[in-house]
């Protein structure tokens, strides 16, 4: 008994602190270099974060340059893809197409009578549309965090909470910003929570991502009057960004009251990011 | 010419591990995410490489891939290093104990190192206040541990070619 307690205790110390053959560090020293990087993640000291921009600057830019084999598939892809559909996509665009020549008329009437209106209640309410154009470096998203890399951080004025949208529809929200590269935690990730508004109800509303590609619509009022392809827009009361952002339309599941997003997230190669959001 | 050539070849199959798992850490497939299944190929790689020719992947650079992987992935610095580093550790220990290589054994002994391994990364997670899919986790848990002998097959087979040379 004795000797078999030895043996196990040899071949723990052997596994943690013998360095082996070509084995530069001990395998204890790095397991407590890594609960101490997690730790410091909390830690806001500036040149520490000088640091961990830097590293993830180099690392971003590593990646894009790895990535290209596997990005070229994914377009050569995606690209015939397109091919392929081409007629359908063809027929829905001129069933679209009629819709709007149908709401068109409509449309221009609740333009002049939207403005007659904020005229009328004194809307304090500005879009400072002050838009920086990106590009998407890297689009891997975790089991844990829907997002997306882009090419500008600090040098083009970027700050943590900037709203960031595809042409104009709204997809996500700056989360983590570096020198020469940021994140965007989209809206369709776990993390992502966004107060909306239903359009034509004016219903309030938390708009929720659950990690897939379906954000739902959470804490509405019991009496609300959602219905079937009613528009959400973002509404603002959060303070960050600009209210009147359109997001997508709400598609009503059983008890469940899912948004269907205006922009197709897995087609995005460049975003918008609204700067002047944040003063 | 023909010597030079086998070099080459040698050295390229030498640095074939170390290349996989930087590449899967730089291009973000250390998870590999469908909808039915996910995999975590850096923990196999990594189990499986340390066990049977720990030459070829030095503690160092395992932890440089896990560094990688979270930037990638948004994860706070130091979660897949330190999960990683105790499949590492296992598989360490593993070689230390066993005398027989077969796939049973590898197969059973790499079951405690992705339980170990998924629950420092699920703390290191909570303690992040990371918000963490637990369903996901148990997922990615099972089906790695499913394809196992699969990566298993492969690597042997490259091991194998690299001790013929």
């Amino acid at each position: 008994m004795e000797t078999s307690r030895d043996d196990i205790s040899i071949a723990i110390r052997s596994a943690f602190l013998r360095k082996e053959t070509k084995q530069k560090f001990s395998l204890l020293a790095l397991l407590i270099f890594s609960i101490i990087l997690i730790a410091s993640e909390s830690i806001k000291y500036k040149p520490l974060d000088y640091l961990r921009s830097l590293v993830k600057d180099i690392i971003y830019r590593s990646s894009l340059v790895i990535s290209f084999p596997t990005r070229s598939f994914k377009e050569i892809g995606n690209f015939t893809s397109e091919h392929i559909n081409l007629y359908k996509s063809y027929e829905k665009l001129k069933i679209e197409n009629d819709n709007l020549k149908k709401d068109i008329a409509q449309g221009s009437y609740l333009e002049l009578e939207n403005a007659q209106l904020r005229e009328l209640v004194n809307d304090q309410v500005q879009s400072t549309q002050n838009l920086v154009s990106a590009r998407i470096m890297i689009d891997k998203s975790s089991l844990y965090l829907n997002s997306f890399i882009l090419n500008i951080g600090t040098n083009k004025g970027l700050k943590k909470g900037m709203a960031v949208l595809d042409r104009n529809n709204f997809i996500g929200r700056i989360v983590d910003v570096n020198f020469f590269s940021s994140r965007v935690l989209l809206i369709t990730d776990l993390n992502s929570k966004i107060p909306v508004i239903i359009e034509p109800s004016g219903d309030h509303a938390i708009l929720a991502g659950h990690g897939d590609g379906l954000p739902s619509l959470e804490y509405l009022a019991k009496d609300n009057k959602v219905e079937n392809g009613n528009t959400i827009f973002t509404s603002g009361k959060e303070g960050l960004f600009s209210p009147g952002i359109p997001i997508g339309q709400v598609s009503l599941k059983a008890d469940k009251k899912n948004v269907l997003l205006f922009s197709d997230i897995n087609q995005i190669s460049f975003v918008n990011i609204n700067i002047g959001d944040l003063k | 010419m023909a010597i030079q050539f086998k070099s080459i070849k040698l050295s390229f199959l030498e640095f074939l591990p170390l290349f996989l798992l930087f590449f899967i850490s730089l291009n973000g497939n250390s998870i590999i995410d469908f909808k039915i299944f996910s995999i975590n190929l850096h923990y196999i790689l990594v189990y499986y490489w340390v066990l049977r020719r720990p030459g070829s992947l030095g503690y160092g650079f395992i932890f440089l891939s896990g560094i990688i992987a979270d930037v990638i992935f948004g994860l706070p610095l130091g979660v897949t290093p330190l999960s990683l580093l105790i499949v590492a550790t296992v598989a360490t220990y593993v070689r230390v104990v066993t005398v027989r290589i077969s796939l049973i054994n590898d197969w059973v002994s790499f079951l405690p190192a992705l339980l170990l391994a998924s629950f420092f990364y699920f703390l290191a997670l909570y303690f992040s206040n990371f918000p963490i899919d637990y369903i996901h986790l148990i997922k990615n848990s099972f089906f790695t541990f499913i394809f196992y002998p699969i990566l298993w097959a492969i690597f042997s087979l490259i091991l194998n070619f690299m001790r013929s040379n």
